[in-house]
């Protein structure tokens, strides 16, 4: 006899064919993890390439691979592991995901965005976002953090696009403040406290995923981006599209200034990330904290 | 979502040529609008229409053939793409490279690739030959994504130096020697085909672009993708806004494009032997 996961696994939905709306997606998405934990969950956590540690100051209390997880697209990069972690930190209850979706994975941005739709549903109040980047502003160095405070969106799709769902949030969602500013203050707090060095700046994202020419950094820059990377911004817009505050921070993995771009591979972006690592989970840690 | 492209579909493709040819080109050229008077200059021809090669898509634009020519420049092995595919034809992505990638499994190691551009800086006049440094990609498609092929290249290929910078130099003393007049700069690829509003040139400008152009730029990244060397040269078919005075049409592309030609032709055999 089968059990239900094998059950599951064998007649769970092609993505390509989906045969039911994204509003049910979400519902079944949500009945999965609600039925396995079902308290309420406070805070979601997205964590971005090479930057999985802070997972191990989490006390677990359940892992959900994503494949178990009905209509949840499954990860392809190497890096990114692929499930969802609930356990406490700092005091809250969070939902962190392991591995996140990339636009240049060839999802669509629905896909790309469809957990922080139900991380929404299953109860987070705030969205916790880390990435790394390729840092454009000249005084940015390797290993070193920069609190986003605006971004420039260069995707050709948004998550938004089609009939808009009105129960999950407005037509025209306002963006003149994606980031909480409060949280972007106390986090740059926290930093001095703890003698971190740590910018803040915008964060422009193209979709990738070749690393872009030196002509590309510097219009980048010429537009007012201070970091580059090639995620955050469609899971940031449909949590503003939910009314969600957010935080998002990135590790500068790269150097993108004239000058200073050289080769790299991504075995340098994560050897950078690790850098920046132990920083950014202080910082993150602390805010949770604070809310 | 299946992968970047079918890596099986480059192979018969490729095999299907490879027993066309009984040879291995070293280097590929894509002959962009108008520069098509190359391939008469390649020796012992031999010629094969895109229709014929399994999975090869079928180019669409006037002034583009459609045709593959293997053959000899100077005593190398090249294989040329009279005829490409843009992305405004309505092509995918990856039907765009798909030439490149087989080219790849030929044996090309090192590729050509021109084009005809609209001439942002203002030191550029029509006719104007442009070494291309560096691309903006501002096409809102990658061939990249999707699924990534690792035997074609890396997840994040680098992007750093898109074109050889030993292939540039050779092209530069070459100019000087043959007294033919070569300026250099960064070409930004659009989607098109509607050609651009001042009010887009005067944006290309800003942000560093030289030249503007359909093409090259996705045919670029794959190569880069695949590790291949590539050169890029544009003949500039028009000024830059201030001088625009008036409608610019495919024709005068065309024109300017193969009258300009002659020196590319030029160029391009002399950095061959």
């Amino acid at each position: 006899m089968l059990n239900s996961l094998t059950y599951f696994r064998k007649n769970k939905p092609m993505r390509q064919e989906p045969s039911i709306d994204y509003a049910e997606q979400i519902q079944y998405a949500f009945d999965h993890i609600h039925h396995i934990y079902s308290d309420p969950l406070e805070v979601g956590i997205i964590l971005g390439t090479g930057l999985g540690q802070l997972i191990q100051n989490i006390d677990i209390i359940k892992e959900i691979p994503y494949d178990e997880i009905p209509y949840f697209p499954v990860s392809t990069v190497e890096s990114h592991h692929g499930r969802l972690i609930i356990g406490k930190l700092s005091g809250r209850t969070v939902l962190a995901m392991q591995g996140r979706f990339h636009y240049y994975e060839g999802y669509s941005m629905k896909e790309v965005t469809f957990p922080v739709r139900v991380m929404k549903k299953l109860g987070i109040q705030h969205l916790f976002v880390s990435n790394a980047a390729g840092g454009l502003n000249p005084d940015y160095g390797i290993g070193e953090l920069m609190i986003i405070n605006d971004h420039i969106d260069l995707f050709p799709e948004n998550p938004l696009r089609g009939k808009n769902l009105d129960e999950l949030g407005v037509r025209f969602p306002d963006m003149s403040e994606p980031y909480d500013l409060k949280l972007v203050e106390n986090g740059i707090e926290i930093a001095k406290e703890n003698g971190l060095k740590v910018h803040q700046g915008v964060y422009a994202a193209v979709q990738g995923p070749n690393l872009e020419t030196k002509a590309e950094y510097k219009y980048l820059r010429t537009i007012g981006a201070d970091a580059i990377g090639m995620s955050t911004i469609p899971e940031v817009i449909v949590a503003r599209h939910m009314d969600l505050p957010v935080f998002a921070i990135s590790a500068i993995t790269d150097l993108c200034s004239p000058g200073n771009v050289k080769k790299i591979s991504i075995s340098e972006v994560l050897a950078a990330a690790a850098i920046a690592e132990p920083g950014m989970s202080l910082i993150i840690r602390e805010l949770i904290k604070t809310l | 979502m299946g992968k970047i492209l079918n890596l099986q579909q480059c192979r018969e493709s490729a095999a299907f040529i490879s027993k066309r040819i009984d040879g291995v080109p070293k280097v590929g050229i894509i002959l962009g609008s108008g520069l098509g008077g190359l391939v008469y200059d390649i020796e012992s021809p031999n010629i094969i229409p895109y229709a014929e090669i399994p999975h090869f898509p079928a180019s669409t634009v006037e002034g583009h053939k459609g045709e593959l020519i293997y053959g000899f420049l100077k005593g190398s092995p090249v294989i040329a793409m009279a005829g490409r595919f843009h992305y405004y034809e309505g092509y995918d992505m990856a039907e765009v490279v798909f030439p490149i990638r087989v080219m790849k499994l030929l044996g090309v190691e090192k590729l050509i690739v021109t084009n005809a551009a609209g001439g942002l800086s203002p030191d550029f006049e029509a006719g104007d030959l442009m070494l291309i440094e560096d691309i903006i990609s501002l096409l809102p498609d990658n061939p990249l994504r999707g699924l990534n092929e690792e035997e074609f290249g890396p997840r994040f290929p680098d992007m750093s130096e898109p074109f050889d910078a030993e292939w540039s130099e050779r092209i530069k003393s070459k100019a000087v020697e043959l007294q033919i007049k070569l300026k250099s700069g960064t070409y930004i690829g659009l989607t098109g085909p509607s050609l651009e509003s001042k009010a887009e040139i005067n944006y290309c400008r800003i942000i560093g672009g030289d030249a503007v152009g359909m093409s090259t730029v996705p045919e670029v990244i794959a190569a880069n993708h695949l590790g291949l060397k590539v050169l890029g040269i544009s003949v500039i078919t028009n000024e830059s806004i201030p001088k625009i005075a008036k409608e610019f049409t495919h024709a005068d592309v065309v024109d300017v494009a193969q009258r300009s030609g002659r020196k590319l032709v030029e160029l391009v055999k002399g950095i061959l032997n």
